[in-house]
C-alpha cells in the first residue's frame, strides 16, 4: 500500500481557479501513473469538473525526479 | 505520426546481447589498471610511483613508510637490491631511466622512522621460530614480526649485534647502527649461543606451531631435503626454508616464506590462495611524447643528498595510460576509465530488481569511436554502450524518455517531411541525392542549391530523398525501428532504379552502406570530380577543420574534404585530435537528447582545440558549434555560397524540413503541397521559445494543447492571472501558460511531464 505523499502545498487563498467552472481549485485526490507504477497524491483539483492542475515547479521538480527514479528501476 | 509504446516495468530479463566472456575480453583491453613497468618488475611489488612521488615532494617519512611495506630493513635492502625496476623504466628508452635504487637508499637514510607506539598490536596465537642466521632468516623474521606472529630467533651468535653482522656483513657502520636499532626495536625474541644441530632441532621443534630455518641450516640438518622454491617449504620436514640468491632474492624468498607461514598457521595448504607473486609483465601504455628531463641527476659515491634524491625522484613521469580520458569528454565526465565503466554498464544490464544506476552513462556515450582510435588496444566503449542499450530495449527495460524526442523526430523526417522523387523527366535515375535530416533542418537553402547543381551537372537523372537514414534508431539501440527505416529506404531506392546514393552526411553514408545500399558516395567526392560550382568561396579567415565521427576510419572522405577545402582556397589551421582521433560534437549517439550536460561538454571539448572558426562536413557539428557561439560553416555552405545563419531551434528545424519539402515539390515537381494554416493567431514570447527549445517542446505540441482548449474551454486561471491549458500528446502531458490576445493567444510558458495524472475517487 503506497503512502500518500504531499508533493505540493495548495495556495490557501483560492487564487487558482477553474476557467470553465469559475470556482477556486481545492486540495483534491489525484494519482500519478508512470511505467506501471501509481502514486496517490494531493493536487489542486476543480471541485466541479475534476480538472487536475500540475503547476510548473511541481512538474519540473518532484515529478521529474520521480520520473528519473522510476526510469532507472 | 502516432506514438511509441512506453516500456513496462515488471519484465524479467531474457536476453543477453553480450556474454560474460566477451565482456571480460573487452574489459581486458583496457590497460588503465595495469601496474607501471617499474612496479611490475619488482618481485616485492613496491608502489614505485607513490614512493617516488613522496620522495620528490620531500616527504621522506611517507616514502620510507611505503618502502618499509616491502622491506623490514630498508637500509639492508637498498644497499644490495639489484633494482630490476630501473631496467624497465620507460625513460631509459629515450634517455636515462630514473635511478630508483639511489632514491631508495637516500630515503632509507634520511627518512624518519614512524613510531609504532600508541597502536596496540594484538599478537597472533600461533607461535613461530626462525633458526639460524643469514639475509633470508633475518628478513623472514622481520616479515613475521610485521604479521604480528610471536616469534623467536635461535642463532649461534652471542648478541643482536653479531647476529646482524653475520646476516648483513656488507653494511657500512652508519647503516649498521641504524638497522641494529631497528632490529632491537622489533618485537622479536632472541636465543643466542645455540648449538644449531639435529639434537637441538629435535628438542625445540615441538614447541612452535611453525618452524623456519635459514638455507644454510636446512642444508646441514636435512641435506637430502628438496625445498619447493615457490613456497619456500620442505613439505616432508614441515620446515619453511629455501634457497635464495642476493639481497633482493632473500627479500622475495622471505615474502613467499612468510605467506607459507600464514597458510600453515591457519592449517591450510600453503599452495592455496597465494595470489599473484613475484614480478609480472605489464601491458601498460605510456605516452612518452611529452617526457622531458631525460638526464639523471649525477650520483656521488656517498649517495644522493636529500635534495638530489628529490630532484631525481621528480623525473618520474608517473606512467599511466589515460589516452581516452584525455580526449573524451564523456569518460572525463564520469571520471572512470573505460574498463571500469564497461564492467559497471555490463553489470547494470544484469540487474533484475533495483536501480539501474548506469542507464544515464550508457545513454550518454556518443558512440563516436574516438576511444577506439586513441586507445593503444582499440578499446571500444561505443560497442559496450550500444549493446547495453540494445539489451535494455530487447528486454523492455529501456525507458523512452532519453530517446523519444529523437525517435519522433526520425518519424517526422520519414513521414511528414519525407520526400522521394525521381528527377522530372526520368522514371529511373542514375543517382539519388540524400542530404540527411540535419541538412534539411539546418541548411535547407544549401540542400536546394546542391540538388539543383547535381541535376544540372550530372547525366542520367538525379533523384532526391529527404528523410532520415535510420542512424537515430540504430543509436537508440532500437533494431526493429532501424530495420523498418532501412526497409523503407530500400523500397524507395528500388523504385528509383537502384541509383548511386550521393550522401550529404558522412554518418548517413555509413549507415546506408552498412545497411544494404550498394553504391554510396559522398557529395564531396562528386564535387571533386565535377569541379566547384559557381559561387563557391573560401572562408576569409583561417579555419579549423572538424572531422566528423561518421568519417572515422574513412581516410578517403577525410582526404576528399581537405582537398575540397584547399580548392575552395580555405586556409586550415592545425588542431590536436583531428582525422580519426576527432572528438564528437555531442550529437552522435543521441547524447544531445539523452544527456544535455555531457553533450555540452563534448561540444566544448571540440571547440577548445582552436579559437578559429570551424569548418565541418556534418550539419549536426555545424549546428552545435554555432549554438555555442562559434563561427561555424558546413563545407557545402562554402561550396554553394549559402549561409544557413544562426542555428534554428527544435521547432524551426521541423518547420524547415517541411518547408523544404513543400517548396521543392512546388518548384521542381510542380505539385501542390498541403499546408496547414491556423485560423487563429498564435504568438510566442521570446522566453517561451527559449523554454520550449530547452524543454524539447515543439510548436506542434503547443498547437495541440491550444486546439484542445479551443474545443473544450478547459483551463485554469493561475495565481498570476494567466491561463494554463493541457493536453496529453503521446507519452507526455504538455502544459501551456498563455494570455488571451486580440484574436488569438500569446504563449508565455510551457512545460511537460511524462507521468499521467488522473483524479482519484474516494
Amino acid at each position: 500500500m503506497a503512502i500518500e505523499k504531499n508533493y505540493y502545498t495548495i495556495d490557501p487563498e483560492g487564487k487558482i481557479r477553474c476557467f470553465k467552472c469559475k470556482v477556486p481549485l481545492i486540495k483534491g485526490k489525484a494519482k500519478f501513473m508512470y511505467l506501471d507504477n501509481g502514486f496517490p497524491v494531493e493536487l489542486p483539483v476543480c471541485p466541479v469538473c475534476g480538472y487536475v492542475y500540475v503547476p510548473e515547479e511541481l512538474a519540473l521538480g518532484k515529478v521529474a525526479s520521480v520520473e528519473r527514479a522510476l526510469e532507472d528501476k | 505520426m502516432g506514438t511509441i509504446k512506453e516500456r513496462g516495468s515488471t519484465h524479467v530479463y531474457k536476453v543477453n546481447k553480450i556474454s560474460k566472456e566477451e565482456m571480460e575480453s573487452m574489459v581486458a583491453r583496457c590497460v588503465y589498471e595495469e601496474p607501471p613497468f617499474c612496479s611490475a618488475a619488482c618481485p616485492l611489488k613496491l608502489d614505485v610511483l607513490a614512493f617516488l612521488e613522496a620522495a620528490a615532494a620531500g616527504s621522506f617519512k611517507k616514502a620510507l613508510q611505503l618502502y618499509e611495506k616491502i622491506a623490514p630493513f630498508p637500509l639492508i635492502l637498498s644497499a644490495g637490491c639489484e633494482a630490476p625496476c630501473e631496467a624497465k623504466c620507460r625513460l631509459s628508452e629515450i634517455g636515462e631511466g630514473v635511478l630508483i635504487s639511489e632514491v631508495e637508499r637516500a630515503v632509507s637514510r634520511f627518512g624518519e622512522q614512524s613510531k609504532l607506539g600508541g597502536v596496540f598490536r594484538s599478537k597472533k596465537r600461533k607461535s613461530t621460530a626462525v633458526l639460524g642466521s643469514g639475509l633470508f632468516a633475518l628478513m623472514l623474521a622481520g616479515e613475521l614480526e610485521k604479521k604480528a606472529y610471536p616469534i623467536k630467533v635461535f642463532c649461534e651468535q652471542d648478541s643482536c649485534e653479531s647476529y646482524l653482522r653475520a646476516c648483513a656483513p656488507f653494511l657500512d657502520e652508519e647503516s649498521f647502527a641504524v638497522e641494529l636499532k631497528r632490529l632491537r626495536g622489533k618485537d622479536i625474541q632472541f636465543e643466542f649461543n645455540c648449538r644449531m644441530d639435529a639434537a637441538f632441532y629435535d628438542d625445540i621443534k615441538g614447541s612452535f606451531d611453525v618452524l623456519c630455518a635459514s638455507d644454510e641450516l636446512r642444508r646441514s640438518l636435512f641435506p637430502e631435503a628438496e625445498p619447493n622454491q615457490e613456497l619456500m617449504f620442505c613439505e616432508e620436514q614441515g620446515l619453511v626454508s629455501g634457497r635464495t640468491e642476493g639481497v633482493l632474492g632473500a627479500a622475495f624468498g622471505a615474502k613467499k616464506a612468510a605467506l607459507t607461514v600464514d597458510r600453515l598457521a591457519q592449517g591450510l595448504d600453503p599452495r592455496n590462495t597465494r595470489g599473484q607473486e613475484g614480478s609480472v609483465e605489464s601491458r601498460l601504455y605510456t605516452d612518452l611524447s611529452e617526457a622531458a628531463a631525460l638526464k639523471r641527476v649525477p650520483c656521488p659515491e656517498e649517495g644522493y643528498s636529500r635534495e638530489q634524491a628529490m630532484e631525481e625522484a621528480g623525473r618520474c613521469i608517473s606512467c599511466h595510460c589515460e589516452e581516452c580520458l584525455k580526449s573524451c569528454a564523456y569518460l572525463k565526465h564520469y571520471k572512470k576509465h573505460p574498463g571500469l565503466l564497461a564492467r559497471e554498464i555490463y553489470n547494470n544490464t544484469q540487474i533484475i530488481m533495483g536501480d539501474h544506476q548506469l542507464n544515464k552513462p550508457m545513454n550518454a556515450c556518443s558512440l563516436c569511436g574516438q576511444c577506439t582510435a586513441v586507445c593503444p588496444n582499440d578499446f571500444d566503449m561505443a560497442r559496450v554502450c550500444l549493446l547495453a542499450r540494445k539489451n535494455m530495449v530487447s528486454t523492455d527495460k529501456m525507458p523512452l524518455a532519453p530517446h523519444e524526442f529523437a525517435l519522433m523526430d526520425m518519424f517526422f523526417s520519414n513521414i511528414d517531411a519525407f520526400l522521394s522523387r525521381p528527377q522530372p523527366g526520368f522514371e529511373k535515375c542514375k543517382y539519388v541525392f540524400f542530404p540527411g535530416c540535419q541538412a534539411a533542418a539546418i541548411a535547407p537553402e544549401t540542400v536546394k542549391a546542391a540538388y539543383r547543381d547535381l541535376t544540372e551537372r550530372l547525366e542520367g537523372g538525379v533523384a532526391l530523398i529527404l528523410g532520415c537514414c535510420g542512424a537515430i534508431a540504430s543509436w537508440a539501440g532500437r533494431d526493429e525501428m532501424a530495420d523498418q527505416t532501412h526497409e523503407q529506404l530500400d523500397r524507395e531506392l528500388a523504385r528509383l532504379g537502384d541509383p548511386i546514393v550521393i550522401a550529404g552526411c558522412p554518418s548517413c553514408a555509413k549507415e546506408l552502406r552498412e545497411n544494404g545500399a550498394k553504391d554510396v558516395r559522398g557529395i564531396w567526392d562528386v564535387l571533386l570530380e565535377l569541379g566547384l560550382p559557381e559561387g563557391a568561396h573560401a572562408l576569409e579567415r583561417p579555419a579549423a577543420l572538424h572531422d566528423s565521427c561518421g568519417a572515422r576510419g574513412d581516410e578517403k572522405t577525410q582526404a576528399a574534404i581537405r582537398e575540397l577545402a584547399s580548392r575552395l582556397g580555405c586556409e586550415l589551421v592545425d588542431t590536436p585530435y583531428s582525422g580519426d582521433r576527432s572528438p564528437c560534437c555531442g550529437y552522435g549517439g543521441l547524447t544531445a537528447y539523452a544527456n544535455r550536460e555531457v553533450a555540452g561538454e563534448m561540444t566544448e571539448k571540440c571547440l577548445e582545440r582552436s579559437d578559429a572558426p570551424y569548418i565541418s562536413y556534418c550539419m549536426a557539428c555545424r549546428d552545435r558549434f554555432a549554438r555555442q557561439g562559434r563561427e561555424s560553416r558546413h563545407i557545402l555552405e562554402l561550396c554553394y555560397g549559402t549561409d544557413a545563419g544562426s542555428p534554428p531551434d527544435i521547432s524551426e528545424k521541423r518547420k524547415n524540413r517541411l518547408a523544404l519539402k513543400n517548396e521543392l515539390l512546388q518548384e521542381i515537381w510542380l505539385e501542390d503541397a498541403m499546408e496547414d494554416k491556423l485560423d487563429y493567431k498564435l504568438l510566442f514570447t521570446d522566453e517561451a521559445r527559449e523554454l520550449m527549445d530547452d524543454r524539447m517542446i515543439l510548436v506542434e505540441d503547443v498547437i495541440a494543447v491550444m486546439e484542445d482548449f479551443r474545443e473544450s474551454g478547459e483551463a485554469i486561471e493561475d495565481d498570476d492571472g494567466l491561463l494554463v491549458a493541457r493536453r496529453r500528446v503521446g507519452n507526455a502531458t504538455f502544459w501551456v501558460k498563455f494570455s488571451l490576445e486580440d484574436g488569438g493567444y500569446l504563449i508565455r510558458r510551457a512545460w511537460s511531464h511524462r507521468m499521467k495524472v488522473v483524479k482519484r475517487e474516494g
